[in-house]
């Protein structure tokens, strides 16, 4: 049968965004601003871990924005266990100030990606559209946090979850405070697949946490 | 008491007919006349059996006598006899010198290196078992000028009381003592044929005290130890409350830290958020939407700044690591905003080694003024943050290819480098500028680490631990989170 193209397409449905944040003005303010975004709209507000965990699986959203500090569940752990029920949704991390510590923790509970709370609407969007084009953002600082984690676990872990050399490669000239293009350049690849490579690298720190998490959910079980 | 004695075995009868024939044929040379020779002599130079007024069965009696060796005179040999029957105890100035149990053999004591001119004592403890008792002494002095000098027990001895305490080292003789009385000559009834032997002891040497023994050395010594264990609970006592101290100062700094950006930090947050929403809400191109703009770039600013500030304050982040990542973040945060790409080049697995807040404060800012610096006035494409340590130092370098200058026709803007080398000075560091015009321009600092932290002891001065603990608790994080927390600070 063929595809009828005297209609024009349907007009693209809106991404649809989950926020989780306790507190009320704040979360109030980010429905609004996400709303107020061309393309996007707020599918779900949820005030806590708990709440995120019961309401996100139902509503499907494409992307979670996930305060860090929630009371009681933390909002790295609500990624952990979220990222088990609905692997393909992309979570990005609010939070206030730049703490490598925690952003790393997120990162590695299954996070695809951290934002500053302060930071302007543009960069909001383009963060959002970036992690649902596949692509993965990292600053110099978590690069090199993330080398280093996978020398260390080196030793103990399964070897479908160590980097590769290109991989390494790719980490260490980011540490270095190379952009993708850069670093596309110098290794002569295309800038895609350095962000491919980028995805990879996430993957393969989720495969860790999130064997933890089952091993965790089953001693809790048991 | 005789009477026990002739009770002997067939052994000491067979002594006793021994020595009495031996001292009946005196003239004879023979080994057992030698001796009895030898015993003749000695008793010749003893005096009378002397004893208290009453004898009685299980008695002390405690004889005193005190003589003078005249001035100058030296004593060349002296020896002293002596036997009680039953028993004794002798005291030569306070000091006791022997004691005898077996009352028929006279004992000689050689007492010549206890004799110096003067005043001394003899104090002798006479005991009785049963019946008849006696006690009998001589001490022959020769002098160095030929003259002799006999002590013998005769009735000047003094009897001291039994309740008489310090009797033995008095140097005279209270009223209230009185004489001992004589008994008998050397061969009175029933001593007839005793004593019979002669027991001669090594020459007594005089007690020689040595200061360590003596009482104002002891009264030092324990002073001084005391005083030492004082001082040491003291100084314990001040490290402990330093340790304290620096604990709740840490504890402080954390609660500071945390208040800022928990009150301050979200409030302006959220301010960043309404002014962003309001400006949407107006029409696009007014002059309330460009003010609400200005107003966001404001807060945002702000906000920054007090990162800075929760990050200078906050005890958690006193390490070396933690200094490194900072300084990273900021140069490149501070870089994308003009034409110089921000390289960076951080000695790997840099440990989280303690850096005060001082030290990493100072240098922060002398890092900051050295990328503005090149952001001002270099015109450079590329620009290195370098960190590593090296030798106990930690080392920050930042390296532009910019224009560079010439270090000598700079005197005028050097104020900022002045700056530099003043901040460094004030944490013990050091700042060095490598520059020529067209050849970029290298800035280097170096500051001493601490050295790691011993391991052993002390767990109650290093409160970090607890500290961290406490802080985690209180950022609610999972318990698998706040244990990967604490091993890092660990």
């Amino acid at each position: 049968m063929k595809p009828n193209l005297s209609s024009s397409p349907p007009p693209k449905p809106d991404i649809r965004v989950a926020l989780v944040e306790d507190k009320p003005g704040v979360r109030d303010s980010w429905t609004r601003l996400i709303n107020s975004l061309a393309g996007f709209a707020c599918a779900c507000a949820c005030t806590s871990g708990e709440e995120a965990l019961r309401v996100i699986p139902t509503v499907k959203p494409d992307v979670v924005l996930m305060d860090i500090f929630l009371p009681r569940m933390s909002g790295i752990e609500c990624t952990t266990q979220l990222k088990l029920i609905l692997p393909k949704t992309q979570v990005l991390m609010l939070t206030a100030v730049e703490d490598d510590e925690l952003v790393f923790m997120a990162l590695v509970a299954g996070a695809d990606g951290y934002l500053l709370k302060r930071t302007t609407p543009e960069n909001l969007r383009a963060a959002m559209l970036d992690v649902l084009g596949g692509g993965a953002p990292m600053t110099s600082e978590i690069a090199r946090r993330v080398v280093e984690s996978f020398r260390k676990a080196k030793a103990k872990s399964k070897p479908e979850v160590h980097l590769s050399a290109r991989e390494e490669e790719v980490l260490i000239l980011l540490s270095k405070g190379y952009s993708n293009k850069e670093i596309a350049s110098q290794l002569s690849i295309g800038a895609e697949t350095v962000g491919s490579h980028l995805k990879h690298i996430y993957e393969k720190m989720h495969v860790r946490s999130r064997a933890e998490a089952v091993a965790r959910y089953m001693t809790s079980k048991a | 008491m005789l009477r026990s004695a002739l009770n002997l075995s067939a052994c000491g009868l067979i002594w006793f007919f021994l020595l009495g024939f031996s001292r009946a044929s005196l003239a004879e040379e023979s080994p057992t006349n030698n001796t009895a020779n030898w015993m003749l002599e000695a008793t010749n130079h003893m005096g009378q059996w002397i004893w208290e007024t009453n004898t009685l069965d299980k008695q002390t009696v405690r004889f005193w006598k005190s003589f003078v060796v005249p001035p100058g005179g030296k004593v060349a040999a002296a020896l002293l006899r002596i036997t009680v029957d039953n028993g004794y105890t002798l005291f030569f100035d306070g000091q006791e010198i022997g004691r005898g149990s077996d009352w028929r053999t006279v004992t000689e004591y050689d007492v010549t290196q206890l004799l110096s001119p003067g005043r001394h004592v003899l104090g002798v403890e006479a005991f009785n078992d049963r019946l008849e008792a006696g006690f009998i002494f001589g001490l022959r002095l020769e002098l160095a000028d030929g003259q002799a000098m006999e002590i013998t027990s005769d009735d000047s001895w003094l009897i001291a009381p039994g309740e008489a305490k310090n009797w033995v080292a008095k140097k005279t003789a209270p009223p209230d003592w009185h004489p001992a009385i004589i008994i008998g000559s050397m061969h009175h009834h029933p001593w007839e044929n005793w004593p019979y032997g002669l027991a001669t002891v090594p020459p007594v040497r005089p007690v020689a005290v040595h200061f360590w023994q003596r009482g104002w050395f002891q009264l030092l010594l324990f002073t001084t130890s005391a005083l030492a264990v004082f001082y040491c609970i003291a100084l314990t006592t001040r490290l402990v409350a330093q340790a304290k101290a620096q604990q709740f100062l840490n504890l402080e700094r954390a609660r500071i830290a945390r208040d800022i950006h928990d009150d301050v930090g979200a409030q302006l947050t959220q301010l960043v958020l309404l002014g962003e929403v309001a400006q949407r809400e107006q029409p696009e191109g007014s002059a309330a939407r460009r003010q609400f703009q200005q107003f966001c770039a404001h807060a945002r600013e702000l906000s920054q700044a007090m990162d800075e500030v929760v990050w200078a304050v906050n005890s958690r982040r006193d390490t070396v690591r933690d200094f490194a990542s900072y300084v990273c973040k900021y140069a490149q945060h501070f870089l994308s905003a003009t034409p110089t790409r921000c390289r960076l080049d951080v000695e790997a697995e840099i440990p989280a080694m303690e850096f005060e807040l001082p030290v990493r404060r100072n240098l922060f800012l002398a890092v900051k003024e050295a990328l503005n610096n090149a952001a001002k006035h270099a015109q450079a494409d590329e620009l290195f943050v370098r960190i590593y340590r090296q030798e106990q130092k930690l080392i920050v370098t930042i390296e532009d290819n910019g224009i560079g200058f010439d270090p000598d026709t700079l005197k005028l803007e050097r104020n900022g480098l002045t700056n530099l080398h003043q901040r460094m000075n004030e944490i013990g560091g050091t700042c060095e500028i490598i520059t020529q015009p067209g050849l970029g321009c290298r800035v280097t600092f170096s500051v001493p680490l601490k050295p790691a932290k011993s391991r052993l002891g002390f767990g109650w001065f290093r409160p970090d631990a607890a500290t961290n603990r406490q802080q985690i608790e209180q950022l609610n994080l999972p318990p698998d989170l706040a244990d990967i927390e604490n091993q890092k600070s660990l």
